[in-house]
């Protein structure tokens, strides 16, 4: 039976919080708002798109960091622990969302918040302690400098100790555009520099403890449908097998057989050494025990074990990156650079493609750097100097695109719209490089996984190399992720879940009448606000596109001779969006969807 | 093609064959088997009599699988097995024929072993599975042909234990073969919904898979796409393209592969997957 009939997470609030004079406001959540885009990257993207003026710099003080939670979040909904960090990125000049698993979400729920808004630039170093209904702006110059271990352990001491914090390392703090923010020492939200911008607002941390109750609109019927998709999880190869005994890194040889593992920076599709760095070798010899995210029946996560330090980690993506890409087999040197990338607040995909890039450059004679692929000797410092944006550290730093535009030779920087591209080379998988060259964000595998159906069968395998019908694959994708963002729960559980799981408990938790229909056109009219924002900001078709390294087929491997199509994926994709030549929506499209033309202040 | 997810559910055999089952697992194949309104559920013979108490007031079928996998042991086991287990509760048996005798072309001695399991199974439906991946096609037909005259209800592609598994081909000739009078039941390798639209399309009525819950969850997809069930590349479905040297026998094995030789879509046979 139903609580009670009113709408739930409508009595959540929008905290703003003001760097600038260190004013805390409330805002009452828009029902509105929320209906048409639920929580998290939804509700981000929409106070983005309302409130930041077009042509701000990233950052600069006026851009908006917003933390976000959803309607699902400290909910019964299993993977429902996720957080969504929303901002200009000031890697790509896009908007931006960033997806991080762990406990904060669930303080920031239970403290009464949908979203905390941070504007403005401290003076000082601070971090916000969020305590419920209390909200205090502290310093934070005895943990500037510090790194995320230390930063956390000391402010949970100095806050609470059931609290849970969301800081940077010394790479936010240096503005370093791969820099990410850390929850739970190593879970990052990753990608496009969010870190630099917490930075930006001279902001060390976010700390959060919430111990309200979370009501749902209709806790038995949740409770009954919330059985039915943990079961499913349990019934799916991939969330009861795969991703519990192996990690992510079991794709390490199932993409390697594909010849689709990039290696030394795309220049080939198959690594030689990939089963001494893979997930099954990775489970032999450094995993200590599994880590599960809030609500997680999952447990993807790994904390492993070298020497006496526990990491949390390695992930497949930093495998690649921080292996194959750079020509690297030793797994636990790749297991060190990643503890090593965590402490420091940086992004391990893309660190190691931009490493992997200028290796290229020294082979090719464009740089002179003691870089070489296949050689760990002197990389862990350069990761260090990256982050402290020292020496050739410091051109590293601002990513693979500004580095490789240094040495003319942008060919060589492997990355749509200026964010690395991640760990599956395009040539092999139609579908995923439409959705890499789409994505609003940047060369993200996450906007629109396709590597599902396109390698693992789910929910049926289909064709790679084929390109007839990716278009609608690649939108239902993108469509189905941005409502997923917006509940706000994990990728994973696509794996067991159709939309109209999700729908039924979104449903259940806050009481709108939602078909998976609804839900899509919910993840569509976010993923063309999106759109809209990066239009606003001069983005076009032009940036729809992807290295010229693709054009070009792989020489060896099981993807051969392949090369991308995108051109007779694009056109399609356009018009199944309802956008123009240029790859913006038309009037009519924004008309259906309620989006407004005018964006900003 | 035009099916709702509760029609597809209702062709499935939900199935546990493993030897490592447990009562628990049972007991979950029993009660998905209800939740969805799944055809049956195919068991092993000790399973039959527990599966049999938790679906006594269910729509779902026991059905069980005989001489199973090998389908080599004497007719009067197979006899005694099905009697036994029609005894405990199964409505349904799926026998296994005598594979050997087919290749040997004893005909008569097969047609004997599945009368003998017709005459022990009472009112319960008979299946008789071929092991089609050990065959040709000219003993997949000649296979068929006996099982009708012997009174079975059923042809059955595979155990899921030998090569190839179910194969649309293979339904395809059984389907005409038997014609509309008896049942196909495609079983072997069925993992997602696509496969068991295949086969469906290709004459089969019942399926035989481990996979029923994802089949039918997965296939709520469908609506939203109909790139899901675009045809795949010829090769990808075709009987000899599975075909397997080390499953196989020599002249099996060199039957399908000849086929390629002479395939109409032979230009597109270039990559493996």
């Amino acid at each position: 039976m139903s609580e009670n009939n009113k709408h739930h997470y409508s009595d959540a609030v929008i905290l703003h919080v003001s760097l600038d004079n260190h004013a805390v406001t409330r805002e009452q959540l828009d029902p509105v708002m929320y209906r048409e885009y639920l929580g998290g990257r939804g509700l981000g993207t929409k106070l983005l798109y309302d409130r930041l003026s077009v042509g701000v710099d990233a950052l600069s003080p006026s851009n908006l960091l917003i933390f976000a939670v959803g309607p699902s979040t400290a909910t019964l909904v299993p993977t429902s622990g996720r957080t969504e960090v929303i901002t200009k990125s000031p890697a790509t000049g896009t908007i931006f969302d960033s997806n991080v698993g762990g406990f904060l979400a669930p303080q920031i729920r239970r403290a009464g918040y949908a979203a905390t808004v941070i504007e403005g630039r401290s003076p000082q170093p601070v971090y916000i302690w969020i305590d419920n209904d209390s909200v205090e702006i502290r310093d934070a110059s005895g943990v500037w400098g510090k790194d995320v271990d230390a930063t956390t352990d000391t402010l949970l001491k100095e806050t609470n100790d059931r609290a849970q914090v969301a800081c940077i390392g010394p790479a936010g703090e240096n503005l370093v555009l791969l820099s990410s923010i850390m929850t739970d020492k190593h879970r990052a939200a990753g990608r496009g520099g969010v870190g630099a911008v917490m930075g930006s607002k001279n902001l060390k941390a976010l700390v959060v403890r919430g111990t309200k109750e979370v009501a749902v609109h209709d806790r038995d019927h949740l409770k009954t449908l919330v059985e039915h998709a943990r079961r499913l999880i349990k019934k799916n190869a991939v969330t009861n097998k795969s991703l519990p005994v192996y990690g992510t890194a079991v794709l390490v040889n199932v993409i390697n057989e594909l010849g689709m593992l990039p290696t030394h920076n795309f220049q080939e599709g198959t690594f030689n050494d990939a089963d001494g760095v893979s997930g099954e070798k990775l489970l032999e010899r450094f995993v200590e025990r599994t880590y599960n995210c809030y609500g997680c029946p999952i447990g993807c996560g790994r904390i492993t074990k070298v020497g006496s330090r526990e990491i949390g980690g390695p992930e497949y993506e930093t495998v690649w990156s921080l292996g194959p890409q750079c020509g690297i087999n030793d797994l636990e040197w790749i297991t060190l650079a990643n503890d090593r990338c965590n402490l420091l607040g940086m992004d391990t995909i893309s660190v190691g493609s931009t490493i992997g890039c200028a290796m290229e450059l020294v082979q090719r004679g464009k740089l002179d750097a003691a870089l070489r692929f296949g050689e760990t000797e002197g990389l862990l410092e350069i990761i260090e100097d990256m982050a402290y944006s020292r020496g050739l550290g410091a051109e590293l730093a601002e990513g693979s695109k500004r580095l490789s535009e240094r040495y003319d030779s942008p060919e060589l920087s492997m990355q749509v719209k200026g964010l690395e591209i991640p760990a599956y080379d395009p040539r092999g998988v139609q579908g995923h490089a439409l959705g890499y060259a789409t994505s609003n964000r940047g060369g993200c595998h996450l906007r629109s996984y396709l590597i599902a159906p396109e390698v693992l069968g789910s929910p049926v395998l289909l064709d790679r190399d084929r390109t007839e019908g990716k278009a609608e694959l690649v939108k239902l994708f993108q469509d189905v992720s941005a409502a997923m963002d917006s509940m706000v729960v994990c990728r994973f559980t696509n794996f067991a879940w159709t939309v109209d799981d999700y729908a039924d408990m979104l449903a259940a938790c806050t009481g709108f009448e939602l078909s998976g229909k609804e839900l899509l056109t919910i993840g569509e009219r976010i993923y063309n606000l999106e759109r809209m924002f990066n239009v606003t900001e001069g983005f076009s078709s032009a940036d729809d596109t992807l290295p010229p390294r693709f054009r070009n087929p792989l020489p060896e491997g099981g993807s051969r001779n392949r090369v991308v199509h995108l051109d007779e994926m694009l056109t399609k994709y356009y018009s199944i969006r309802g956008w123009d030549e240029h790859g913006g929506p038309t009037e009519k499209t924004l008309k259906r969807l309620n989006i407004p033309m005018k964006r900003g202040k | 093609m035009d099916l709702t997810v509760e029609e597809l559910a209702k062709t499935i055999d939900h199935t546990v064959l493993k030897p490592e089952a447990t009562k628990n697992k049972i007991k979950q194949l029993c009660e998905e088997a209800m939740d969805y309104n799944f055809a049956a559920v195919c068991i092993n013979p000790c399973h039959v009599e527990y599966a049999a108490s938790l679906l006594a007031d269910s729509s779902v079928k026991v059905c069980c699988v005989i001489g199973f996998p090998l389908g080599a042991t004497l007719t009067e086991v197979k006899a005694t097995e099905t009697r036994e287990v029609v005894k405990r509760g199964a409505h349904e048996v799926d026998m296994v024929i005598n594979v050997g005798a087919i290749r040997d072309k004893n005909y008569d001695f097969v047609q004997k072993d599945i009368e003998a399991v017709v005459a022990a199974s009472g009112d319960a439906h008979v299946k008789v599975i071929l092991e089609t991946g050990l065959l040709i096609d000219e003993q997949k037909v000649k296979a068929c042909e006996i099982c009708k005259d012997a009174g079975a209800d059923f042809v059955k592609t595979s155990t899921g234990f030998g090569p190839m598994g179910a194969t649309p081909h293979d339904v395809r000739l059984m389907r005409e073969t038997v014609g509309k009078s008896m049942g196909v039941k495609a079983a072997g390798g069925i993992r997602s919904f696509k496969d068991a639209l295949r086969v469906l399309e290709a004459g089969a009525n019942r399926i035989g898979t481990s996979a029923g819950v994802a089949i039918v969850e997965d296939f709520r997809w469908a609506k939203y796409s109909d790139t899901w069930t675009q045809p795949d590349k010829p090769c990808w479905t075709c009987p000899s393209r599975m075909a397997s040297l080390a499953k196989q026998p020599k002249e099996v094995y060199l039957w399908y592969k000849r086929h390629c030789i002479t395939c109409p879509h032979r230009d597109d046979n270039i990559f493996t997957d």
